[in-house]
């Protein structure tokens, strides 16, 4: 069998094992015909960056659902790379590509550096100096005027050769194609060799060292592909925002990431972008819900937000996920509902 | 004159530590002793903040706005761990760092709804608000030096507290084994809530004392919140005598940072490099230093448990 | 005689003002069961950690197959030729009996940075795993999740894994702690079959199983040793019969 056709079969086995990604994958591709024709052209920028924040949860969900790495520091990486797009262009590099590339690199080395000192430790020391450092990137971007400090600043949308990036529809689909390469590339690492031990290690740290490996180089590998995948997602964000400020990577926006995986399930192909999609949609109809409720506090929508959040860690275990393959268990065998893998 | 902004800075940099340190010595123990990743901490000193600021306005009277505002604060601590946090001691960190990020999401909108989103100012008492001379000539707002000293005080009665009393005892014990504390029959129940609820009240008297020299807003207490963490990173998790040590560090690196590190940079690269460099430099130079300790020492300088 | 497998030179290690280790020398050589016998609190497990490399000695050296491997961590011990199996069955519960042969080869085989074929679906790695599970006799469990499993399979698992990348010296931290016996009976069957083929150091609390399995015995008391030699050589020993048979009976 020649390479390529080994590689095919190998896609089309992944693809059928996570059906649900590639279908919410095909939803998105169809999605801009369908709000053309019901003329709702603002629905295409919130699949945007459905597709943006799904793609970053994506990267943060390698370390976080498959690593057990508990990373409150995503943030950083998507505002570096964003800021790859903004300080390539003040410096007047404007091709895309060479962003792309840019983010790539940067990150890859920041998530080495961040991750040989934070993977150190372990627990709650992880969780905070991975956020620690995160803020030390936000306050540096916020102290360097000559980018517009606290302000940020603004960018015209880079030159991806012949893709020109303001035909909005040209956009989405540089930001879809590189989401379903991103999706591909996650599903062939996760099951690899290279993925099979870093779940491993999330089950047994101890047992993987008795069989003569060195958990930390797959911890830290694990770290710097997932630093590089939300770069990515920054430097798409920025042409999308047309944009960059400090905000892009701001603390809380680790804790959506968090919140985008666990709602949509850990550990899952598409947990993240199933995630991202209720948190975006909650984002934009809770203010309407309150708004014919309670008009004076619609924009108050995160103090319900906030208890939902809570609810949802007291009593929904397995995220969406977890509650779709329980459902379909159920359906397929009544006795067993307990959600499997 | 020189020396003089150097005594002035150092004494803010005090000011600014000691009111860390108020932040961390709670967290460091629910962190160290509960292996509770509580990120709301802030939301307590914006809690504390608010109920100093609104008694105050109310009454026009600022000490008696801090005197209530105490109550307050512990009993809002004690309500949040009996109604939420206790359900969550035995989930994972993840969930832990989600259901209290929920909390601060609640908290700051709750003060949104309540109080408005603009800043709240309460305007100092008279005998507050002049200058005392620190040295002669060289004057120093009363009530920073104010700050200091209550602060100063806290940690002495918090010394006190963790080393001379019968909890204090427990606290340690369960600094240095979890498990063990649990089979020795200490309520731990009880011994957690106090810890948190007093926690609370010394990071809400944290947000009292700055209110009058911040905005008092909602989201007050998230930058604080951070820094603390890296004040128990680099004192080691559940040490209130490390986080005591980092706090005043902390302070003081970051305030003079803030204003030598320009300067001093400026004697060896050109002005134009060191004024573009300096700032950026003087906001990491906490992160760096904590890069540093974990480099050399990955529990922290006083690490709790042997 | 042949060059020792195992070989510690007077090692030392204290916690505070208790002493765990006491200028300890001993080997063990190719192929032989050695039990490491003793009261609780003699410092087996603290010797078996120095030797597995997760605590270091305060002085002293560990040699395996004539080279020192005092500064080496626990992986490059472990591909230097070190294999264990622990107190309290240390497997991977979240992945079938398949998946941990799977796994155990694939690191056995030191190609584990592989970023696209899957691991799981792979023939030459589903091969080594049947072969690593047909030493224990667990192929028939295969599919099973681990976390579904009696605690005696467990054990052989752990056993299994342990063997996987053929150890020169295998480390058996209470095999049988906590074991039926119709479990101690499989395991001391298995045990008896490494013989000759790997030196074994055992720690084991069943002392019937001790002196079946063992070809030579040393004797620990408060981080020291005390006696060494073959069972009839230990079994008629009056220091080790008063410090520690004696207490027993």
């Amino acid at each position: 069998m020649s390479g390529l056709a080994h590689f095919l079969t190998l896609a089309s086995d992944g693809m059928k094992a996570n059906r649900l990604f590639w279908l919410l994958i095909a939803g998105f591709a169809f999605f801009p015909i369908f709000t053309h024709f019901a003329d709702l052209p603002f629905w295409n920028d919130v699949a945007m960056r459905i597709m943006l924040l799904g793609m970053a949860a994506m990267g943060l969900n390698l370390v976080l659902g498959y690593g057990g790495m508990v990373s409150f520091g995503h943030a950083a990486f998507i505002g570096i790379g964003a800021y790859c797009v903004g300080i390539g262009d003040f410096y007047g590099l404007t091709n895309g590509w060479a962003h792309m590339l840019l983010g790539i690199v940067v990150c890859g080395l920041m998530g080495l550096v961040i991750g040989y000192l934070a993977l150190r430790t372990s627990g709650i020391y992880f969780i905070m100096i991975t956020l620690a450092f995160a803020q030390m990137l936000f306050f540096l971007f916020v102290s360097l005027e000559q980018f517009g400090g606290d302000d940020g600043m603004s960018i015209d949308r880079a030159e991806f050769g012949f893709i020109d990036l303001y035909n909005p529809l040209r956009l989405y689909f540089l930001i879809w194609v590189t989401l379903a390469l991103v999706g591909l590339g996650l599903m062939f690492i996760v099951h690899s060799r290279f993925g099979v031990t870093l779940r491993a290690i999330k089950s047994n740290e101890s047992r993987i060292e008795a069989m003569g490996l060195e958990p930390l180089q797959f911890k830290i590998t694990g770290y710097v592909i997932s630093a590089v995948i939300c770069g990515l997602a920054g430097v798409l964000f920025a042409n999308w925002q047309e944009y960059v400020s400090p905000d892009i990577m701001h603390w809380t926006r680790s804790g959506e990431l968090m919140i985008i995986i666990i709602l949509g399930g850990l550990g899952t192909l598409a947990g993240p972008l199933l995630g991202a999609i209720v948190f975006l949609l909650l984002e934009e109809s809770l203010p309407i819900m309150l708004d014919s409720v309670a008009p004076a506090y619609a924009e108050n929508w995160m103090i319900l937000f906030g208890p939902l959040l809570i609810m949802v860690v007291m009593f929904g275990r397995g995220g969406l996920v977890g509650l779709l393959a329980a459902q379909r268990q159920s359906k397929n065998n009544p006795k067993r509902t307990k959600a499997g893998q | 004159m020189t020396f003089t902004l150097i005594l002035e800075q150092t004494f803010n940099g005090l000011q600014a530590g000691v009111t860390l340190f108020l932040v961390a010595a709670g967290l460091t123990l629910i962190l160290g002793i509960m292996d509770f990743v509580f990120l709301a901490h802030g939301s307590q000193v914006m809690i504390g903040a608010y109920a100093a600021a609104a008694i105050t306005l109310a009454t026009g009277n600022f000490y008696l706005g801090v005197l209530l505002a105490i109550p307050v604060t512990f009993a809002s601590g004690y309500l949040l761990e009996y109604l939420i946090i206790r359900h969550l001691y035995r989930r994972d960190h993840m969930e832990q760092v989600l259901a209290t990020f929920g909390l601060i999401l609640f908290f700051n909108e709750a003060i949104r709804v309540s109080f408005g989103p603009a800043a709240l100012f309460s305007d100092l008492p008279p005998s507050l608000s002049g200058f005392v001379e620190i040295l002669p000539a060289t004057p120093y707002p009363a009530y920073r030096l104010g700050v200091i000293i209550v602060g100063l005080l806290c940690a002495v009665g918090i010394h006190l507290l963790v080393s001379r009393t019968r909890i204090g005892a427990m606290v340690r014990a369960g600094a240095n084994n979890p498990e063990m504390t649990a089979a020795l029959g200490i309520n731990i129940k009880i011994l957690f809530r106090f810890i948190f609820a007093t926690g609370a009240c010394l990071a809400g008297v944290a947000g009292m004392m700055l209110g009058p020299l911040t905005a008092v807003q909602p989201g007050m207490g998230e930058p604080l919140l951070i820094l603390s963490l890296v004040v128990i990173i680099i004192g080691g998790i559940g040490s209130v005598r490390g986080a005591f040590v980092a706090a005043i560090i902390v302070g003081l690196v970051d305030t003079l940072g803030r204003v030598f590190l320009p300067a001093i940079l400026r004697l060896f690269v050109e002005q134009a490099t060191a004024d573009g460099a300096g700032p950026a430099l003087a906001s990491m130079l906490v992160y760096i230093l904590m890069a540093v300790v974990l480099i050399f020492r990955p529990t922290g300088l006083f690490p709790a448990k042997g | 005689m042949s060059q020792p497998v195992l070989n510690l030179q007077k090692l030392n290690k204290s916690f505070g003002a208790l002493k765990a280790t006491s200028d300890l020398s001993m080997t063990v050589m190719p192929g032989e069961i050695h039990a490491l016998i003793g009261p609780n609190g003699a410092g087996k497990t603290t010797l078996i950690q120095q030797i597995y490399g997760a605590l270091k000695p305060d002085s002293g050296q560990v040699s395996l197959n004539g080279s020192e491997i005092t500064k080496l961590s626990v992986p490059d011990r472990v591909r230097a030729g070190i294999g264990r199996s622990f107190q309290i069955s240390n497997v991977l519960m979240d992945f079938t009996v398949m998946e941990n042969g799977i796994i155990a080869e694939q690191a056995r085989l030191g190609h584990s940075f592989r970023f696209l074929q899957p691991a799981f679906s792979d023939a030459v790695l589903i091969e080594g795993a049947k072969a690593i599970l047909q030493r224990v006799g667990l192929e028939k469990r295969a599919e099973q999740r681990v976390g579904d499993l009696a605690h005696g399979e467990r054990r052989m698992l752990e056993l299994a894994l342990a063997l996987a990348a053929s150890p020169s010296l295998l480390l058996l931290d209470e095999p049988m702690a906590g074991a039926g016996p119709e479990d101690s009976q499989r395991m001391a069957e298995i045990i008896e079959a490494l013989r000759g083929k790997v030196a074994i150091l055992l720690i084991e609390h069943d002392m019937d199983a001790v002196f079946r399995l063992a070809d030579r015995l040393t004797v620990m008391v408060e981080g020291a040793v005390i006696a060494a030699g073959t069972v009839a050589e230990i079994s008629a020993n009056e220091a080790v019969k008063l410090a520690y048979l004696g207490g027993e009976e």
